[in-house]
């Protein structure tokens, strides 16, 4: 399998403070990849350097290296990421445009696509199929969506800006375990259809049994790494992330 | 009959206020900045218009030897004066507030910037052209429409109203059905996120500028035309005019700069027709006051809600 995502040795830093050590992971082409850990281990962190967004939010990357495709990123501006190398980041807390109906939420997502009009109204069609909910509520400002509809707005979105590459930070917070649960078997279906998927959770048990390899972060650094069967029957990983 | 007379009076008025408030309320709209050097944007506009029709008439500017009719030059100096005018206002976003805001400046610093670009166009002009008056040339051979009962109205009344109208229809256009419109009004909501729909920040904020500008330059010309003496303070009091009629519309929508705008237009006019016009301002903007104090968000604002 090709590698799509190669971290190499990164740290970086939130001005004086490093806040990952020089961490390396990799995903494969249709792969699911977890970045597992606690609050404040740098998960987010490091997501975030992968898009590198525009400042106060954006951590500085002061060694080491992020290659897409073989491609460093770190001079990539971060729409660049989404709209020529089909990367998609459904960032912690949704960020949806609540100003915005879920139609031109999801419309504003093709801006930079340049697939032409046809494929962009087969992705319509999917994600109302997908999520029909939000084909109901295709003209309510999403500020009133319900937290488990945001973040299916969230996902469309990412659809409709054609990825192939899904970068997800915390999609289980905040949701009814039953809207969880088809949220991660809407990914799973995706991933089946070619879709490579790094996901970053704090709900380890989950993250685990939907994943096909993780990686666990403590405190900007790597501590444990195999494939999901492995990481479930570790007594370390156990005890640590999945309660005993 | 004298009411009809005043109401075009008010209508051509407040196209002016509009056409500038329109400015002040998209870059509000998106970058939550009061780019207090917008009225002075105007003022600069006006000389733009100036010296592009100076140069065109052969009369002055340039020297270019040209001596074009004066129909010509008017259809040339509007588009030129609206594409200049747009530059000055996006060379302001690249050298002042761009900088700023790429090192996360609070937002006070931004405004604070923005009053200084204002009082540098201000005295940027002076110091290069003199405190001498410019007077702008006729470039309309003046209409007078007879409507009857004593009541008359120009072509260039006609023209400024429709322009103010033409232009409100326009950008309303753009900000609610266009994909550029759907991301200034994203920004507004969530900067962080516009690059995430791959979609460049910078590119939205340059093109906010270019419509917020070009319309104050069209309001320049227009009003140059109306009134043809130019000095450099010409935009400051017409241009906080105008802000404070996008504040009590609802700075940030387009409706509420078009709404605010013709509503001053009215009561000035209005308090000039009853009082005499010394108590103009203090009666306009006592009423104006009025209508902050029953609606604090403006007549189409909503309340920012800010999440925690």
């Amino acid at each position: 399998m090709k590698t799509l995502l190669e971290v190499k040795n990164l740290k970086v830093r939130y001005g004086n403070i490093e806040a990952l050590h020089g961490i390396s992971f990799d995903v494969k082409e249709g792969e699911i990849v977890t970045l597992i850990g606690a609050n404040g281990a740098g998960k987010s962190t490091t997501l975030l350097s992968i898009c590198r967004l525009p400042p106060p939010e954006a951590p500085r990357v002061v060694e080491g290296d992020i290659l897409f495709n073989g491609q460093s990123l770190l001079n990539v501006p971060p729409h660049k990421i989404v709209s020529d190398l089909d990367m998609a980041l459904v960032p912690e807390g949704r960020r949806i445009f609540g100003n915005l109906t879920v139609e031109e939420n999801l419309k504003l997502a093709t801006y930079a696509r340049k697939d032409g009009h046809e494929a962009a109204v087969r992705d319509y069609e999917r994600v109302y199929a997908l999520f029909p909910r939000l084909a109901e509520r295709r003209k309510q400002r999403s500020e009133s969506l319900s937290g488990g509809e945001q973040q299916m707005l969230a996902l469309g979105r990412a659809i409709m800006s054609k990825c192939s590459f899904l970068m997800l930070d915390e999609p289980s917070m905040g949701l009814a375990p039953l809207l969880m649960y088809d949220m991660f078997r809407t990914l799973k279906e995706l991933n089946r259809e070619g879709l490579t998927i790094l996901l970053i959770e704090q709900n380890a048990n989950l993250a685990l049994r939907f994943a096909h390899r993780g990686y666990v972060l403590d405190t900007g650094e790597i501590v444990a790494h195999g494939t999901s069967e492995q990481l479930l029957a570790d007594p370390e990983v156990k005890k640590a992330y999945l309660g005993g | 009959m004298e009411i009809f007379q005043h109401i075009l009076n008010a209508l051509q008025f407040g196209s002016f206020y509009a056409l500038i408030a329109l400015g002040y309320t998209l870059v509000y709209g998106v970058l939550r900045l009061i780019n207090f050097a917008h009225g002075d944007i105007f003022m600069v506009g006006a000389y733009i218009a100036y010296f592009v029709a100076v140069t065109l008439l052969g009369i002055g500017g340039l020297h270019l030897g040209m001596d074009m009719h004066p129909a010509l030059a008017l259809a040339i100096t509007v588009p030129a004066t609206m594409i200049l005018t747009a530059l000055v206002g996006v060379a302001l976003e690249r050298t002042m507030y761009r900088p700023l805001r790429r090192k996360g400046a609070n937002r006070l610093y931004v405004v604070i910037t923005a009053l200084m670009a204002g009082l540098m166009l201000e005295n940027g002009n002076l110091a290069l052209l003199g405190a001498s008056r410019k007077r702008f040339p006729d470039l309309l051979e003046k209409v007078v429409w007879d409507l009857g009962g004593g009541v008359s109205v120009t072509n260039l009344k006609v023209i400024v109203i429709v322009a103010a109208i033409a232009v409100f229809l326009l950008l309303q256009f753009i900000v609610t059905r266009t994909k550029i419109g759907m991301a200034m009004r994203g920004i507004s909501y969530d900067k962080f996120a516009i690059p995430l729909m791959g979609i460049p920040l910078d590119t939205i904020i340059v093109f906010t500028f270019i419509l917020g500008s070009s319309m104050a330059g069209l309001a320049g010309i227009l009003f140059a035309m109306s009134y043809p003496i130019l000095e450099p303070y010409m935009g400051a009091l017409i241009g906080w005019k105008a802000f404070i009629a996008a504040v009590v519309g609802g700075i940030g929508d387009i409706r509420g700069a078009i709404v605010g705008g013709f509503l001053l237009g009215f009561i000035e006019i209005g308090v000039v027709a009853v009082f005499p016009s010394t108590l103009r301002d203090l009666f306009a903007f006592s009423v104006l006051l009025i209508i902050l104090w029953l609606r604090p968000t403006g007549i189409f604002g909503v309340a920012q809600t800010t999440k925690i």
